[in-house]
């Protein structure tokens, strides 16, 4: 061991005035952005005060979210301006919201967008707009700077997350199968962003077996093949591949070029999405505005926030679609939306753990993990020399009943939690304690969409996707799993509709 | 109990010049200007020792114990003063008034020391033998420790710890005299208990001592090293033999004094004297100011931007006696604007116009440093590029990482520039390479600046050409989302090491 002069100074001080230098700093935090109170009073039908005003517009999107932001910019973008949007939290942003302290803007959930293909013509219109696709190029400093991800196996770091390292024969070939697999997929052109444009009755039967029971079928037993796709479905539907919709389990791979190199990421996440969303729809937002009552009548329809009632046209439902049979009267009970609980965390590093080997990247997993890693948010960064930082830590709770796990969430305190991460970072990084300062935790009952079996196909879905008289769903849980593009497509599609109805209605009878 | 008292006195004469050459020694390797330091060390050392001969006539009685005393502090105060020099160096202000400080205390207590023991032992000698006998030894022993110092001590044990073995040699002389005069002193044991306890302690800085003079580092770099830092952003090592000052940051080397002014001059003058009439330039990296050095020989320029990440660097190079004359104080000029900053966020977010710019960057040996090497930085340069101005981008060595030196070409390229690749030897660094590039044709100067002692315009034409050990590959450009150039660099060296 070299002590440098610095250190031997230091600790020869501390030695004489009889003082620990290794006295370790608290670490703080609490949970944050937590909306069960507000959620919980419209399941247990708690009665809400009676309007005060009353406002008429054409249009109210109700949810901020990706797909309602989504909604808006298709709107103001053809000059549009008779509509509000309603979101219940402080922040809209939904699964796409940020944080943001002295170091560096992060990411709350969502945090990064794959290189869109050439199917999604909507997500590639939004980012040509924002300025990330120039002339069919796309900006460099949006796509994931080098290196990208890292995994934790047998004590050592290997890039990329698709486990190389100790593989076995059998364990190659299952993963050359499944990639075999999945060309043809890709090829048939049923599995595609957004899902809407491919979706084949031809795959129905992939959605009536678990992926795990696919994989099966397909013989590939390989226990490391088995774990990378569960990661996988963890990470994009937290759910394991037991619980997951085969037909969606493809659909993560095939529906990706395997050569894209991406994906489109920022320090916040797609929370910079929303900052620039912001700049242009800004003006049309109402935050803290939770909905609590709709109800659809022949000539309009009355949405109930605090003791407003907004008398419009059309509602463009954007929030999580679960919600709608506790506001919308009517609407009878869901049975195919089930959703995900999730926790992330924001963990801030005084300084940097130390490595073992290889440069940090942007994605950090650990091999056999119920967690799902980190994302460190000043990875995106122009700057050469990084000294602190904030690390996004994504754990999908998707072991067990999903119920269960809500009650595990919502049961324990926030030392349990930090504990819990610590340990597991712990792991891989034995000083993390040393280096961290804060832990904030966000819990989420609901966090996405989970596509299990059935639910990509469900009649219920399908009934909802189709205009409901003046009401139209558009979050991305009607694709059954919730991303990016998918509440953009949704989004927007839904404003496409509300505009071409309005159109039409004006025809018949100009409403001014 | 004669030839032990008059060993005595050669080993305390051999102790006291040993402290003195350290000092001098030190002085020189830190502060620069040999004959200054020695002089002026060497000038207050005797006149030290003068005024401790003067004060040893008001010390009246008890002669022995506070001989041994005097043993015992020029011990610690002699044993420590090296380690204690490099420590202010590198941590503190006021070097010198610590140093000589330092060489008076040793003065005063070493010019007591030859009095006392003259006036101890003359009941026993003639008068005229205490003196001659005494001054001889006293004379040999100078004469051992000059030879022994520059022949043995300094190539094998260092100046810190050569400082300790001599500190340990006084206070053994402490402790030896304890014994020799023991019927003048009186509690004779006390002594002995307190000197083997600086003993200890001198023992201990001994073994210690490879963490203070960081000769754990003196594996790394093969001379010594006179200053040693670790700032927040990096390590600074700058290592000295005879007149070669080497700078090292995170151990690779940055230049070396003996020729770096032909790594400077051919960074600088093939671009700069191709622009008409350059009013403002921009140098990012670069802040040893060595490249502005060269700058300023443009009376023409009317600002250098100097964009560095360390303040600390700039500082060293615009304060440091030894490295201001070499960059002759270019820090310092009005003309320069020093601005510590990250120079990606710097370059992105400025929109300054220069007529050239100096790209010095260490080389990319990792991710982070790997950026300043992308598509998208030399885009965000090239907006900084006057209509005729040109960029000049140090780009790793077109021989020992030939890929990645072309890889660096092609990047510049393809950000939408013109370029325009050359070659220099250095020998303390080999073959290295550069990349002129702008918007426009590059025609070579017809005239340089005067008074440089690399470059001249007949041999221009000769760095643009590339035999073919350094011929340009295809290479696809580097990334900020595919960093080819990492992994080219980390492989062209392996390559070279094998």
């Amino acid at each position: 061991m070299t002590v440098s002069r610095r250190e031997f100074m230091r600790s020869g001080c501390a030695a004489l005035v009889g003082l620990s230098i290794k006295g370790d700093r608290p670490i703080l935090g609490s949970f944050v952005n937590e909306s069960f109170q507000q959620g919980h009073s419209l399941r247990d039908r708690a009665s809400f005060p009676a309007p005060k005003q009353i406002v008429r517009i054409p249009v109210v999107i109700i949810g901020g979210g990706i797909a309602g932001l989504s909604a808006a910019w298709r709107f103001e973008g053809k000059g549009f301006s008779d509509f509000l949007l309603l979101e219940m939290n402080d922040q809209v942003g939904g699964n796409s919201r940020w944080g943001e302290n002295e170091i560096t803007s992060y990411p709350w959930a969502a945090h990064y967008v794959p290189v869109p293909g050439p199917k999604a013509v909507l997500v590639r219109e939004l980012f040509e707009d924002l300025g990330v696709l120039k002339n069919g190029e796309w900006e460099e400093r949006y796509l994931c700077f080098a290196p990208q991800e890292r995994l934790f196996l047998y004590g050592r770091w290997q890039e990329g997350i698709e486990p190389a390292i100790g593989l076995k024969e059998k364990d190659r070939d299952q993963f050359r199968r499944l990639e075999e697999q999945i060309h043809r997929f890709r090829a048939s052109g049923n599995f595609t962003v957004p899902m809407e444009t491919g979706l084949s009755e031809r795959n129905a039967d992939l959605d009536r077996i678990s992926f795990s029971a696919w994989l099966r079928g397909q013989g590939m037993d390989s226990r490391i093949l088995n774990w990378y796709m569960n990661y996988c479905c963890r990470d994009d539907y937290g759910s394991t591949t037991d619980e997951t919709s085969a037909w969606a389990g493809i659909q993560y791979f095939a529906s990706r070029e395997p050569e894209e190199k991406g994906p489109l990421t920022w320090p916040e996440g797609n929370g910079w999405i929303v900052r620039r969303l912001l700049e242009r729809v800004g003006g049309f937002c109402r935050t803290g505005q939770m909905v609590h009552r709709i109800s659809q009548e022949k000539r309009a329809i009355r949405v109930f926030a605090g003791e407003t009632e907004y008398q419009a046209e059309f509602a463009i439902f954007a929030a999580p679609t679960f919600v709608a049979p506790y506001l919308i009267e009517g609407l009878s009970a869901l049975q195919d939306f089930e959703y995900s609980p999730w926790l992330t965390a924001n963990l801030t590093l005084e300084r940097l753990p130390a490595a073992y080997g290889g440069d940090p990247t942007w994605d950090s997993v650990f091999l056999e993990s119920p967690t799902l890693g980190y994302v460190d948010a000043t990875h995106q960064t122009l700057r050469t020399h990084i000294d602190r930082t904030v690390w996004t830590f994504y754990w999908a709770l998707a072991d067990g009943p999903a119920s269960g796990n809500r009650q595990r969430l919502l049961n324990n305190d926030w030392n349990y939690w930090k504990e819990a991460i610590l340990r597991d970072l712990e792991r891989v990084h034995p000083d993390i304690r040393k280096c961290v300062s804060r832990i904030d935790i966000m819990r989420m009952g609901h966090a996405m969409a989970r596509p299990k079996v059935g639910a990509v196909f469900s009649l219920e879905r399908r009934q909802l996707k189709k205009t409901n008289g003046r009401v139209l769903f558009a979050n991305s849980d009607l694709s059954g799993f919730s991303i990016f593009e998918e509440a953009q497509y949704r989004g927007v599609t839904a404003a496409e509709t509300v505009l071409k109805d309005l159109a039409g209605d004006s025809r018949k009878a100009p409403h001014r | 109990m004669g030839i032990l008292l008059f060993i005595t006195v050669l080993l305390i004469a051999a102790c006291g010049l040993i402290y003195e050459l350290i000092a001098g020694t030190l002085a020189s390797y830190l502060l620069g200007d040999s004959v200054l330091q020695f002089s002026t060390i060497i000038g207050c050392y005797l006149f030290a020792m003068g005024i401790g001969s003067a004060l040893s006539r008001f010390i009246a009685r008890g002669l022995a114990y506070r001989f041994v005393w005097i043993e015992l502090l020029l011990g610690v105060v002699g044993g420590f003063s090296s380690a204690l020099l490099f420590l202010a160096f590198a941590y503190a202000q006021g070097f010198q008034l610590l140093m000589y400080a330092l060489v008076i205390i040793i003065g005063l207590l070493v010019g007591l020391e030859i009095p006392l023991l003259m006036r101890i032992v003359r009941g026993r000698y003639h008068f005229r033998d205490v003196v001659a006998h005494v001054l001889t030894f006293d004379y040999l022993g100078a004469l051992g420790a000059s030879l022994l110092f520059p022949i043995l001590l300094v190539p094998y044990l260092g100046l810190v710890r050569s400082a300790m073995l001599f500190g340990i040699i006084n206070v053994a002389v402490a402790l030896w005299s304890t014994f020799l005069f023991a019927n003048q002193i009186a509690k004779a044991w006390a002594l002995r208990v307190v000197c083997l306890v600086v003993l200890v302690g001198l023992s201990f800085g001994l073994a210690e001592a490879k963490h203070i003079t960081m000769a754990a580092e003196d594996n790394i770099y093969a001379d010594e090293i006179i200053f040693a830092r670790d700032t927040r952003y990096q390590h600074i090592v700058l290592t000295r033999f005879k007149d070669d000052i080497r700078l090292f940051l995170n151990s690779h080397l940055q230049f070396s004094s003996r020729d770096e002014y032909r790594y400077h001059e051919a960074l600088v003058h093939p671009g700069l004297s191709a622009i008409p009439a350059p009013r403002r330039v921009l140098v990012l990296g670069g802040g040893d100011g060595l490249a502005v050095r060269e700058i300023l020989k443009y009376p023409q320029v009317e600002t250098v931007t100097l964009v560095d990440l360390d303040p600390e660097m700039t500082r060293l190079f615009s304060s440091h006696p030894l490295l201001t004359a070499l960059n002759q104080k270019s820090l310092s000029s009005p003309k320069v604007h020093v601005v510590n900053a990250d120079a990606f966020p710097w370059v992105d977010s400025n929109r300054e116009s220069f007529d050239f710019m100096v790209i010095d960057f260490p080389d990319p040996t990792n991710y982070s440093l790997g950026k300043l090497y992308t598509t998208t930085f030399y885009k965000a340069a090239a907006r900084h590029l006057s209509a005729q101005g040109l960029m000049v981008v140090q780009s790793t060595s077109p021989m020992f990482a030939r890929d990645s030196y072309w890889c660096i070409a092609e990047t510049i390229k393809q950000a939408g520039l013109r370029i325009f690749p050359y070659h220099v030897y250095v020998p303390s660094f080999g073959e290295w390479g550069f990349v002129i590039a702008g918007f426009r044709d590059y025609q070579q100067p017809t005239s340089l600046p005067s008074g440089l002692r690399f470059m001249n315009v007949q041999g221009l034409p000769v760095l643009f050409q590339f035999p073919p050990d350094m011929a340009p590959l295809p290479m696809p450009p580097n990334r900020l989302n595919d960093q080819l150039l990492v992994r080219l660099y980390d492989q062209d060296w392996k390559d070279i090491s094998h």
